[in-house]
């Protein structure tokens, strides 16, 4: 297990140069500073203002130079001010985390319950005319474009209805729950097509297992067998399916964040690249690829843990 | 999609190990029970939790037991800084203005021509000329003007206001430490800002003991700004928050650093001057988050200004004549949110959450009615609506020293005439916003509504043109083939590629060829810097302040770039002459003749196509009664004015969630859960 964890570690380290330097071309080499400093600092800067920013900023270094402070920078998680407000940017990712915990922790835990709930409730009726109307409606919210719930949602729920804020957010005891219902439940439905199908069939396949079939021989209740046998077994599966998607919890859903106004890290994000931001995203995307490797590293030991016959080798 | 094979990693087959579990299995509570729960839960839920976005007001009531008044505003992006010597962008100036009160300011209501006031000083500066050539301005500060309470201050309280906090911010303009947009402009013309500067960048550090040669203490009350030749529009960066007094302690005290200021002696970073502003406006700065919202609270000891009684719209009178003299500001508190998405905000303002708005694409069909009114829906609601025009031109600018179009008058005279500027503005700016005639926009001394470009679209005049620069029917006599320009646009998205389309389709029609390349628009202003271009598609120029010699500049051959703003390149002595003249004149008659003189050369010599004056149009709600907007002015957020009970009223009419959704879905969780006991019963039978 020890040798498997390092050598899984030592390949972060090409990966995560790879980030590097992708981002380092992107923001440095296809828009060179120069030009983002002209963005930044309005049409109207003076060539003495932009030459003093980008000295102050380092950005005047040639290339390769640049390139190391730039890795070295994120290497030793010293990640300074933002190029575009100043603020230290670990401050603003912490900052960010906690709004996109807020958002993705409750959808991701909400929305885990939901798609086992109903997928189990369609195994319970499975074969049946509403179970395939559900398996219909499953493939309808995949196909579904996200915008589209969040266009619909916003003007039928919060608009129309009045339900709950078209926008917005604040962490204060209740009315943080008000804020985030509609985003929480917004991204559980995006994700409940596809969930639902998914384990509808890890259900499915386990309920046609041999001690399925002792358990009803027995007597055993349906609801009893669901819950209790096929539920348990097809965990596993599940797991390994779920822990996949951690990463996106502290990076929050871009889409939907930015959408209702939650000042989480995916909102943060989409500004630092529409606003030129470079160092904002380089540290942003940095720390997105290390918890990202992270979590899939987590995944496998969790595997391993969870299944005793897979052996990590 | 999705193969079912993929869904156990490895296909490895699972054994039953939990069914043998000997422990006595965990007993779910009923189906029936959950169900229960969770229509409760979600009942209660959206019940119990509101629609509206913002937090609750600081107060409910006055200390004299009249409502609190809070005025729900908006900004659509982030603020920059809120260091008033450093910030210029417009989200900034909005957080900023209500809170730094200037020395001069533009008169509320007088938006044609705008107009300077005192603020801060007890009259208008005078203008002293000197013999040698160099000016003086002489200011008077109004007594017992306070700064906000703040912790920076001993006990908290705000002290009063003297020159040297006024000093002190022009000492800070030239700090390069500071990075003041300001500076580049006027160091040209204050005595000694250009040395100051310099020394201080030598030495790396800015001496604030030294004396500033430009700026004289007289007195406690009065100084003098001496300058290198005359420059009437210093006047209007004494409007500006560049120039506006900062106490030296605020700046000190927050310094972004950790301090034991928690509570119990606890080590807490403090906020940066940049984000924690103390001025001496009608508002104090409460807090601001980003991407998230901000608060002001009005400042009880404001006194420096009243509501005024002169320059009000004739139709505005009556409505506002209660406040005339009023003490400012009207409301208590104004909670600004920042919205990075522009979808939310014609929903917020349907709903009534936002007291006004400006009316962007996503909205324009629901609000304005294709005979540019309001729609009987927003009407009936009590709505209004008012145009705004910004103080800014947009142009097409042809580079003066490219070798086709420079040397080539009549070439861009056809040009100018191929281009059909209304198509244009009705087509991508829903017809709101007015074509430029000139490239001044509205308000401007000198501004002639009456005025037309002789080069305005005309199709026949433009092939007649185009065939007298040489190139009859479109072709270039030495290739005998179309004549080929080149655009360089700006391609940020699809909206802007229709644009430059429309335009290479308008040249087009001439029979030229038109080859359009995309650029960031990063890049589109490194090319303009550069002169690395033909024609230039997708730039303008907003109004610093609104004097002719803000807008004339863009043309005068001093002002290359990367220094200047002639983008152009254009070089006329004649132009030179005249604008150098108008330039450091008083708006006098023999001014405006100037101004006309220039508009005429320009138009002739056509080095820019004049497209628009942006423009749109803002909606406020009922109780948000609403006057024209003063587009020079940012911080107008202390006129403001709300009627609390009508609104109250209106938004509980406006938000009222029926019930019938939450009675489906119970229907429809009861259905499928009746189902489920039904099908369970028939197959176990």
């Amino acid at each position: 297990m020890t040798s498997y964890i390092i050598r899984r570690l030592l390949y972060c380290v090409p990966i995560l140069f790879g980030v590097m330097l992708i981002t380092f071309v992107l923001f440095f080499i296809v828009q060179p500073p120069r030009a983002r400093a002209r963005a930044i600092l309005g049409e109207k800067a003076t060539p003495q203002q932009i030459d003093d920013w980008l000295h102050k900023h380092e950005y005047d270094k040639p290339l390769p130079k640049l390139f190391v402070s730039q890795t070295w920078k994120l290497v030793t998680f010293n990640f300074g001010l933002s190029d575009k407000t100043n603020r230290p940017i670990a401050k603003t990712f912490i900052d960010g985390a906690v709004p996109s915990l807020c958002l993705t922790v409750p959808a991701f835990i909400a929305g885990f319950f939901m798609a086992v709930g109903a997928s189990l409730y369609l195994v319970l009726i499975r074969y049946s005319a509403l179970d395939r109307f559900g398996v219909f409606v499953c493939v309808a919210l995949m196909s579904i474009p996200p915008m589209v719930y969040m266009f619909i949602g916003q003007s039928a729920l919060a608009l129309h209805f009045a339900y709950f804020p078209a926008y917005g957010f604040e962490i204060r005891g209740f009315s943080t729950a008000k804020f985030l219902l509609l985003p929480v439940a917004l991204i559980v439905v995006m994700h409940f097509g596809y969930d639902v199908r998914m384990y509808r069939t890890i259900f499915l396949e386990e309920i046609t297992q041999d001690y399925v079939r002792t358990a009803f021989s027995k007597g055993v209740s349906q609801l009893r067998v669901l819950f209790v046998h096929v539920l348990k077994n097809g965990m596993i599966s599940l797991i390994t399916l779920v822990v996949t998607s951690l990463p996106a919890l502290i990076m929050g859903s871009i889409l939907v964040e930015n959408f209702f106004g939650i000042p989480g890290l995916g909102n943060a994000l989409v500004h630092a690249i529409q606003t030129g931001d470079a160092a904002m995203v380089n540290a942003l995307v940095y720390l997105g690829a290390l918890l990202y490797l992270g979590s899939l590293l987590l995944t496998d030991i969790l595997y391993a843990v969870a299944d005793p016959r897979i052996r990590l080798s | 999609m999705f193969s079912e094979g993929l869904i156990r990693p490895g296909n490895l087959p699972i054994l039953p190990r939990f069914m043998i579990s000997v422990r006595t299995p965990f007993r779910l509570p009923s189906l029936w029970v959950l169900r229960a729960f969770l229509v409760v839960a979600l009942a209660g839920g959206l019940g119990g939790c509101g629609n509206d976005p913002h937090p609750k007001p600081l107060h409910t009531k006055r200390e004299d037991g009249t409502p609190w008044v809070v005025r729900y505003a908006y900004m659509p992006d982030d603020p920059r800084s809120l260091d008033p010597q450093f910030a210029y962008d417009q989200m900034s100036r909005l957080l900023l203005e209500p809170v730094y009160d200037t020395l001069l300011e533009y008169h509320r209501f007088k938006t044609d021509p705008f107009e300077v006031v005192p603020c801060q000083l007890e009259k208008m500066p005078e203008r002293v000329k000197n013999a040698d050539g160099t000016e003086d301005y002489v200011c008077r500060l109004k007594k017992g003007i306070l700064f906000h309470d703040d912790k920076c201050f001993p006990d908290g309280k705000g002290r009063e206001v003297t020159v040297r906090d006024v000093e002190y911010a022009w000492k800070r303009i030239v700090d390069p430490k500071v990075e003041c947009p300001a500076l580049a402009p006027l160091e040209e013309y204050v005595v000694g800002m250009e040395e100051a500067y310099e020394e201080a960048k030598k030495s790396g550090n800015f001496d604030y003991s030294k004396p500033f040669k430009g700026f004289e203490v007289v007195d406690d009350q009065t100084f003098r700004i001496h300058l290198l030749k005359a420059y009437p529009q210093i006047l209007y960066w004494m409007a500006m928050h560049f120039t506006c007094p900062v106490a030296r302690e605020a700046v000190e005290y927050y310094d972004g650093k950790e301090h034991p200021d928690g509570p119990g002696g606890q080590i807490v970073q403090r906020p940066a001057f940049q984000w924690h502003p103390v001025g001496t406006g009608a508002f104090m700065f409460d807090y601001y988050e980003p991407a998230s919202r901000a608060r002001l609270i009005r400042n009880p000891h404001y006194a420096t200004e009243t509501f005024p009684s002169d320059g009000i719209p004739p139709e505005n009178v009556e409505e506002l004549r209660p406040y005339f003299g009023h003490t400012l500001p009207i409301v208590d508190e104004a909670q600004i949110t920042v919205f990075r998405e522009q979808t939310p905000i014609p929903i917020l303002f349907r709903q009534g959450y936002l007291d006004n708005m400006g009316v962007n694409k996503d909205a324009f069909n629901k609000v304005v009615t294709s005979s540019r009114d309001i729609t009987p829906e927003y009407k009936a609601r009590g709505v209004t609506m008012e145009k705004e025009v910004d103080v800014s031109t947009f142009f097409t600018t042809f580079n003066m020293q490219d070798k086709v179009v420079g040397p080539n008058k009549k070439l861009r005279q056809a040009l100018s005439c191929s281009y059909d500027t209304q198509s244009f503005v009705d087509i991508f700016w829903n017809g709101v916003a007015p074509a430029a005639q000139q490239l001044m926009p509205p308000g401007f001394f000198g501004y002639d509504a009456n005025y037309r470009n002789p080069y305005g679209f005309n199709l026949e005049k433009a092939r007649k043109l185009l065939e007298e620069a040489g190139y009859p029917g479109g072709i270039d006599p030495a290739t005998h083939l179309p004549l080929e320009l080149t655009i360089d646009a700006a391609a940020s998205g699809s909206e802007e590629r229709q644009m430059t389309e429309f335009m290479q389709k308008q040249f087009e029609q001439l029979g030229i060829k038109v080859k359009v390349i995309e650029n960031t628009f990063a890049n589109l202003l490194a090319k303009e810097d550069n002169g690395n271009f033909q024609i230039l598609y997708g730039t303008g120029w907003g109004a610093d302040y609104p004097d002719p010699e803000n807008f004339y500049m863009l043309f005068y051959s001093h002002n290359f770039p990367p220094k200047g703003k002639n983008a152009a390149l254009y070089k006329n002595p004649e132009f030179d002459r005249i604008f150098e003249k108008m330039a450091t004149m008083d708006n006098t008659p023999e001014r405006l003749e100037c101004v006309n003189q220039l508009r005429t050369i320009l138009a002739e010599d056509c080095p820019q196509l004049f497209e628009f004056h942006k423009a749109f149009y803002g909606v406020s709600q009922p109780w948000a009664g609403h006057t024209k907007t003063n587009m020079m002015l940012e911080g107008g957020l202390k006129y403001a004015r709300v009627d609390v009970a009508m609104r109250e009223r209106l938004r509980k009419e406006w938000n009222q969630t029926p019930t019938w959704p939450i009675a489906l879905a119970v229907i429809g969780i009861i259905f499928a859960g009746g189902y489920a006991v039904q099908l369970n019963r028939k197959r176990n039978d």
